[in-house]
């Protein structure tokens, strides 16, 4: 059996189901409890009812969007583990991030199907939960006393001060970071492939991060030019898709 | 609000950061046991020299990251949406604007106790939603893997990694381009100069992170003294 097989074999459905079962679960209470309490203390029940129908309504685009997600990782790492990482714990960009350097990390180069094996596939597993996990961590040790001290009246308007403003430049510049390094590395590695300015290294990546942005641009304007505001749900899952089947083309070429 | 809806609040609240902080833990173990569980059903054990060695080259930068999360959006969620938030993810890109959305909808203000009660609605709503549409379409997919493994599809496959980077390099860069150019100058330099460093890409994020992060205060900074 192929590691790809493995991947996708019933067992690792099993695993990975059992989890999402598990935080499924864990939502229906959250969602029971909240209603319950917004009765007790005396909120009308039309604004639960109607909390509760607009964010179904406003999450099921998105979810298709992250459902693209699954499919885009699929190839590399099967099925189970990317339906995981995104119904529970994860985001699109992070995990496709933290995989590749995961990959790397393994000794198996850039994230693909091919290259995989079962070792580099748990070290990769466990990496990305690693990786991720700290949110979880800080929501389990300080909230209690952190959303205390916000309810005493630190925090005016809703709007972040001193360290949350510091927070928002922080997790700029780590995206910022994090793209620069990439595209950085695939210019480098076209122009140096062979030695300094040699230019005999693969195109392919930086034209694929070209279609992609391209593609992001287009949604943008839809967005905010044609007041497409429904493109956003589609908008990452979207450029990624059209990226990957330009990658396709141009491997035609 | 009278002194028997306070009273029920504060039991409410009690129960809310016992149930999250009982969730967030076991979800942790589950996470963090799944590879070990899939290691011993492939016969595979995870490499913990490369676990270590990945977590230094990009744990530390999520780290960061999960720490601004942390920090920025436990205001906007309260304590149940919260420990929902951290557990199931996505906040950029659905929890939070889900959430803010419905605040917005019932008119509810940042840090009040009903706040709290639509957040935490808001939250469980969306991640139930999510659930439910990534089963349904996973087992769709199931059918599909012949097609999803067909060899003319592997260099989309292989190649979702820069199309992510482009999409995210539009989206972030025209936003914040006097904070990214210093980076994205930085790196391309260095992985022309030093072709060897793209093998170890993900080593470079922290440095590029601090040099955005660097060009990012200077301008703050400066832009408080022109004011």
């Amino acid at each position: 059996m192929s590691v790809m097989s493995q991947l996708n074999s019933p067992v690792l459905y099993l695993i990975c189901g059992g989890i999402i079962l598990f935080v499924a679960l864990v939502c229906v209470v959250f969602l029971v409890r909240a209603y319950r309490a917004g009765v007790a203390i005396g909120m009308d029940r039309t604004k639960l009812k109607r909390t509760i129908t607009a964010s179904a309504t406003f999450t099921v685009l998105p979810s298709v969007g992250i459902l693209l997600g699954v499919i885009a990782l699929s190839g590399s790492l099967g099925t189970p583990w990317p339906w995981l990482r995104l119904s529970v714990i994860g985001a699109l960009h992070y995990e496709t991030s933290v995989a590749d350097a995961a990959a790397q990390a393994v000794g198996i180069g850039h994230l693909a199907g091919a290259a995989m094996t079962s070792r580099a596939f748990t070290t990769i597993a466990l990496l990305m939960s690693v990786c991720i996990m700290w949110g979880m961590v800080l929501a389990a040790v300080f909230t209690k006393k952190y959303t205390k001290t916000l309810r005493a009246g630190s925090e005016k308007d809703g709007k972040p001060s001193g360290i949350a403003a510091y927070g928002d430049l922080l997790m700029s510049a780590v995206f910022i970071g994090l793209i620069s390094a990439y595209l950085g590395s695939y210019l480098g590695d076209f122009i140096s492939h062979d030695g300094r300015f040699t230019f005999t290294g693969s195109w392919l990546p930086l034209a694929v991060a070209a279609v992609s942005a391209l593609v992001m641009g287009v949604f943008l304007w839809l967005k905010e030019k044609k007041h497409q505001e429904w493109v956003d749900n589609f908008s990452l899952a979207g450029s990624m898709l059209a990226g990957m089947a330009a990658a396709v083309l141009f491997g035609l070429l | 609000m009278n002194g028997k809806h306070e009273l029920y609040f504060e039991r409410y609240d009690r129960t809310t950061h016992r149930l999250g902080r009982a969730a967030c833990l076991l979800t942790l173990v589950l996470l963090l046991g799944a590879p070990f569980a899939i290691g011993g059903y492939l016969g595979a054990m995870p490499d913990l020299g490369a676990v270590a060695k990945g977590f230094l080259a990009i744990g530390l930068v999520w780290m960061g990251s999960s720490i601004g999360e942390y920090i920025l959006y436990t205001p906007m969620l309260g304590a149940g949406g919260s420990y929902l938030a951290f557990i199931t993810g996505n906040l950029i890109n659905m929890k939070i604007p889900c959430a803010m959305n419905a605040k917005e909808l019932v008119g509810a203000k940042s840090g009040t106790k009903e706040n709290e009660i639509i957040a935490t609605l808001s939250i469980a709503t969306a991640s139930l939603v999510t659930i439910l549409v990534l089963a349904l379409g996973v087992a769709l997919l199931i059918p599909l893997q012949p097609i999803l493994q067909a060899p003319a599809l592997q260099p989309a496959f292989d190649s979702v990694v820069p199309a992510l980077f482009g999409a995210m390099a539009y989206q972030y860069f025209r936003g914040h381009m006097n904070m990214a150019v210093w980076p994205l100058v930085l790196m391309g330099v260095l992985f022309t100069l030093l072709p060897a460093l793209v093998a170890n890409t993900s080593m470079m994020v922290l440095p590029a992170g601090a040099a955005a992060f660097l060009a990012g205060y200077l301008l703050t900074k400066k832009s408080i003294k022109q004011q």
